[in-house]
């Protein structure tokens, strides 16, 4: 069966997409799964952004990574900017997902050097979770805050924002700037 | 301060802020939606609004703008020391963005 012609700025249009996508960091799955453009054209256009190919392998398929502590604090306040475009707005699918990204990284503290905690296709998984059922939202019974959680831990819940962890915010790489700090 | 001032402060800021709205509308209607609280209908007349139309709703006494955060207890809980200082932050961003918005009845 001959496939019927693509538009030509129907397939700019495409590009375009894939452009912004791949310099948010998009993993080469997401790009096939929102793009009709051939994986070869993918990934050449990968290379050209990026000067380098897209990293192989599978992408995380786990629910728990959205429900440790500081992930699940990100992931809540993507979702909440998310629904909330979603909602009064008429941005959907991955056009949603982008401006809502965009958003998010205007609200977390900003360092040049470090990863944002959520990637892009993070974020996109994280909808495709909640959309599948995996994952959920609660309302915190303390602040009335939306946050994701699993299924069935949706009753009586409170936010990881009143159970702060000893240890939060003192990652390793943390106490080593620390370290290095007053050794200079 | 006196009286004066006062509507001074009010019709600028009542002005600027107008200005701001027109400017986030033009340039992305769905950004400016979630960034000012507000539904399609209100982005929409804000954007359409003259120069003329503008200076006359800025230069009344009173405020056009309204305070987003109308708990109380979250309002409280957001201003004093927290455990974490930039999780508070955070945190206000996850209650703010949900905040219902501002709609013509």
């Amino acid at each position: 069966m001959a496939k019927k012609p693509k538009s030509v700025l129907e397939e700019s249009k495409e590009i375009q997409l894939a452009v912004e996508l791949i310099q948010f960091g998009a993993r080469l799955q997401l790009l096939e799964c929102e793009i009709s453009l051939s994986r070869d054209r993918l990934i050449n256009l990968y290379k050209e952004l990026r000067g380098e190919s897209p990293p192989k392998g599978m992408l995380p398929f786990s629910v728990d990574w959205f429900l440790t502590w500081k992930p699940n604090i990100h992931s809540s306040l993507f979702l909440g900017i998310y629904r909330q475009l979603v909602e009064h707005t008429t941005a959907s699918g991955i056009q949603a997902i982008i401006k809502a990204y965009r958003l998010y990284l205007e609200e977390i503290p900003h360092d040049e050097y470090e990863e944002p905690t959520l990637s892009l296709t993070r974020a996109w998984t994280l909808i495709r979770f909640l959309n599948s059922f995996m994952l959920t939202t609660a309302r915190c019974e303390t602040c009335g805050g939306e946050f994701v959680v699993q299924p069935y831990a949706q009753y009586h819940f409170v936010c990881g924002l009143f159970h702060v962890p000893n240890r939060a915010g003192k990652t390793r790489k943390l106490a080593s700037a620390i370290q290095m700090h007053s050794v200079a | 301060m006196n009286t004066n001032n006062i509507m001074q402060e009010i019709r600028d800021i009542n002005l600027s802020y107008l200005m701001l709205a027109q400017h986030l509308v033009r340039t992305d209607k769905d950004e400016a939606v979630f960034r000012l609280g507000i539904s399609q209908e209100i982005a929409d007349l804000l954007g359409n609004l003259s120069t003329a139309q503008v200076m006359k709703l800025a230069g009344g006494s009173m405020m056009l703008t309204r305070f987003r955060f109308d708990d109380v207890a979250i309002l409280g809980m957001l201003t004093h020391d927290s455990k974490s200082q930039s999780m508070a932050h955070l945190h206000a961003s996850i209650l703010l963005s949900r905040q219902p918005v501002e709609t013509i009845c």
